[in-house]
């Protein structure tokens, strides 16, 4: 995987973590890959996937049991708020993208309910 | 150390075994063609004169691959191996040192008594290996101090032309002159004979070792003698009464080699820029 | 957190030419470091004299509290950049080499990381190619069990395949009770398995830190910082 973004690979980790639990690639209660599997799947340092994993237990995502593993969390209402923050996230930084184009809020959303309707 | 002796063997035995086979097989085409062109020397045939000039380049070849192999470790990657791993510099010298002298010994006496084997079968010679005995037990103590003479003056040739090329490499910052070392070689050989020379004068006692006494030069005029200098250690043989070593010259014949062998040691560890 | 490398003043200079200018460095047990920086930059030179094949002109250099020399030369395992091993080995011969030189030597270790890189023992390293020169070159170093090792160059000049074998080499051999000093030029492909960077420019340590947190206050990546700093 590359990291582009100007982020901390920890931070980018984190994302495509986040991401697979929103999906539901990632189901709650599921074990993720051991902080040695990932790294060399990612080809990133063992030290740097371990402080994803804090960082994620840290806001609620995930749960470590000692000797198990890390698993993703079974709290169904903490992976709904998440896929909200990031959708909201998403939202945010698309409507400051376009206002910089010169659309005003009308002309966005009328330009989302078209291009939604064609996508069906 | 024995590991590393080990090593060096592995890396250069089938180079001297190749070595071994071509002088083997020159000895023979040399014998077989003494044989059937003459034996007394007056219809010496051509081809024998080219093999034992083939001879000859072949011992020149082993004697710079055998030299040549520390030289190496001094100017190719492989030196990268070599001096890093957990071994002082004296042992690597020590390693390499050893190895040559032994495959000098095999090459040497190798060809030395397939020669006088074949020579038996060939021309049916009656060997005088007793007589050859007698010679030696006549002269035993003075065979002995010979050889050991020999093969000490060997050892600290060996070492001299090591310490050049350590020398040589680190004279010039990366820059490789061929022959450099030949030439601090030469030097370092004339400084070393001259010293022993001018030593053996200013301190003119000799060991008598029949009879372990110590004689002043003058006691040993009347002797009527074949003086060596084997690379400076002073040999007085042939007299019947006995073998003397300048005692000077061999001390300091033997001072030169280990400091030699420990500035080796020293350039190894401390002066080499890979 | 103990330190397995401490260097204070180092300074080495070749007639009027610093290689390295009074640098100072300590390297973490248990961390991975890359050392970045152009040709020139004192790289080389801080690497030699670690693997104590080169003497610094002033300073101090302690690994594991020792001076470089036989004791620093068991415990640290060097990968130079170039084909080190001697022209007769063959891959079992070289195996047997580090076997019978250094104690912290792991053959079993050895065999499965030969596998992994698809090695034959019987095959000569004067037969292989560059790609599987560099995989052997580490599957030796890195079956050591050393306290230190030293990669210079690891993935120069090796295909995209071979990369990715040899970084997956590297990070499965990640223990928290050694350390790896990595240098390359190749920081694109490799910034992701340091711990710490260090630039050199000059032979000075001009910029060092965790590379995460260089990341975060500096809003790029290490590679991008790289280019920044040496310009290209």
């Amino acid at each position: 995987m590359d990291f582009n973004e100007n982020l901390p690979i920890y931070m980018q980790i984190m994302n495509l973590i986040k991401r697979r639990i929103v999906s539901g690639n990632l189901k709650e209660g599921e074990k993720l890959p051991s902080v040695r599997e990932l790294s060399i799947d990612l080809k990133v340092n063992p030290n740097t996937i371990q402080r994803s994993y804090q960082e994620l237990e840290r806001e609620n995502l995930v749960f470590t049991q000692r000797g198990m593993g890390t698993f993703v969390t079974e709290d169904k209402a903490v992976i709904k708020g998440l896929k909200q923050n990031m959708a909201s996230n998403i939202v945010k930084s698309f409507i400051l993208d376009m206002k910089s184009l010169g659309f005003d809020s009308k002309e966005i959303v009328d330009l989302i309910t078209e291009k939604a309707k064609e996508e069906i | 150390m024995g590991k590393y002796i080990k090593y060096e063997i592995k890396g250069s035995y089938k180079v001297i075994l190749g070595i071994l086979a071509i002088v083997l097989i020159a000895s023979t085409v040399i014998q077989v063609n003494v044989r059937t062109g003459g034996f007394d020397g007056s219809r010496f045939p051509l081809v024998a004169f080219l093999f034992s000039l083939t001879i000859f380049g072949t011992f020149l070849t082993a004697f710079l691959f055998i030299v040549g192999s520390f030289r190496k470790e001094l100017y190719e990657d492989r030196g990268y191996l070599t001096f890093t791993l957990p071994l002082t510099g004296n042992q690597i010298v020590g390693g390499k040192l050893i190895v040559a002298i032994m495959w000098f010994i095999v090459l040497g006496f190798v060809t030395l008594l397939y020669n006088i084997f074949l020579a038996k079968i060939l021309f049916d010679i009656y060997l005088p290996f007793k007589e050859m005995f007698d010679v030696f037990n006549t002269f035993s103590k003075e065979a002995i101090t010979f050889i050991i003479t020999a093969f000490i003056g060997g050892v600290i040739t060996l070492i001299l032309i090591y310490f050049s090329m350590a020398l040589s490499r680190v004279s010039i910052r990366n820059k490789k002159i061929g022959g450099l070392w030949f030439i601090i070689f030469l030097i370092l050989n004339a400084l070393v004979a001259y010293f022993n020379v001018k030593i053996n004068g200013l301190i003119p006692y000799y060991l008598n070792l029949n009879t372990l006494e110590i004689t002043h030069l003058k006691g040993l005029e009347y002797l009527p003698n074949i003086t060596m200098n084997m690379n400076g250690a002073s040999i007085t043989m042939g007299t019947g009464e006995g073998a003397f070593i300048g005692i000077a010259g061999m001390i300091y014949n033997l001072v030169v080699g280990i400091v030699a062998f420990l500035g080796t040691g020293y350039i190894i560890e401390n002066k080499i820029d890979l | 957190m103990r330190n397995i490398v401490e260097i204070k003043g180092l300074s080495k200079s070749y007639f009027n030419k610093k290689a390295l200018n009074n640098l100072a460095l300590n390297i973490e047990e248990g961390k991975v470091v890359g050392i970045l920086g152009p040709n020139g930059s004192g790289k080389t030179t801080l690497i030699k004299i670690l693997t104590g094949i080169l003497r610094e002109t002033k300073g101090e250099v302690l690994i594991d509290g020792h001076e470089p020399g036989v004791y620093t030369k068991s415990i640290v395992s060097y990968l130079p950049d170039r084909n080190f091993l001697y022209n007769w080995m063959t891959i079992q011969d070289a195996l047997s080499f580090y076997k019978d030189f250094y104690k912290d030597f792991n053959e079993k270790r050895a065999y499965e990381l030969l596998d992994f890189m698809k090695l034959k023992r019987d095959m000569k390293v004067t037969s292989l190619s560059k790609g599987m020169t560099e995989k052997l070159n580490l599957t030796l170093v890195l079956s050591r069990n050393a306290k230190l090792y030293i990669l210079d160059e690891p993935i120069a000049g090796v295909d995209p395949v071979a990369r990715d074998q040899i970084l997956d080499a590297i990070i499965n051999n990640y223990n928290e009770n050694s350390s790896m000093i990595i240098t390359t030029h190749l920081v694109r492909d490799m910034e992701n398995i340091f711990d710490d960077v260090v630039f050199l420019r000059e032979g000075e340590v001009y910029l060092t830190g965790n590379a995460e947190t260089l990341r975060e206050e500096k809003g790029m990546q290490i590679d991008e910082l790289y280019k920044e700093i040496f310009g290209e």
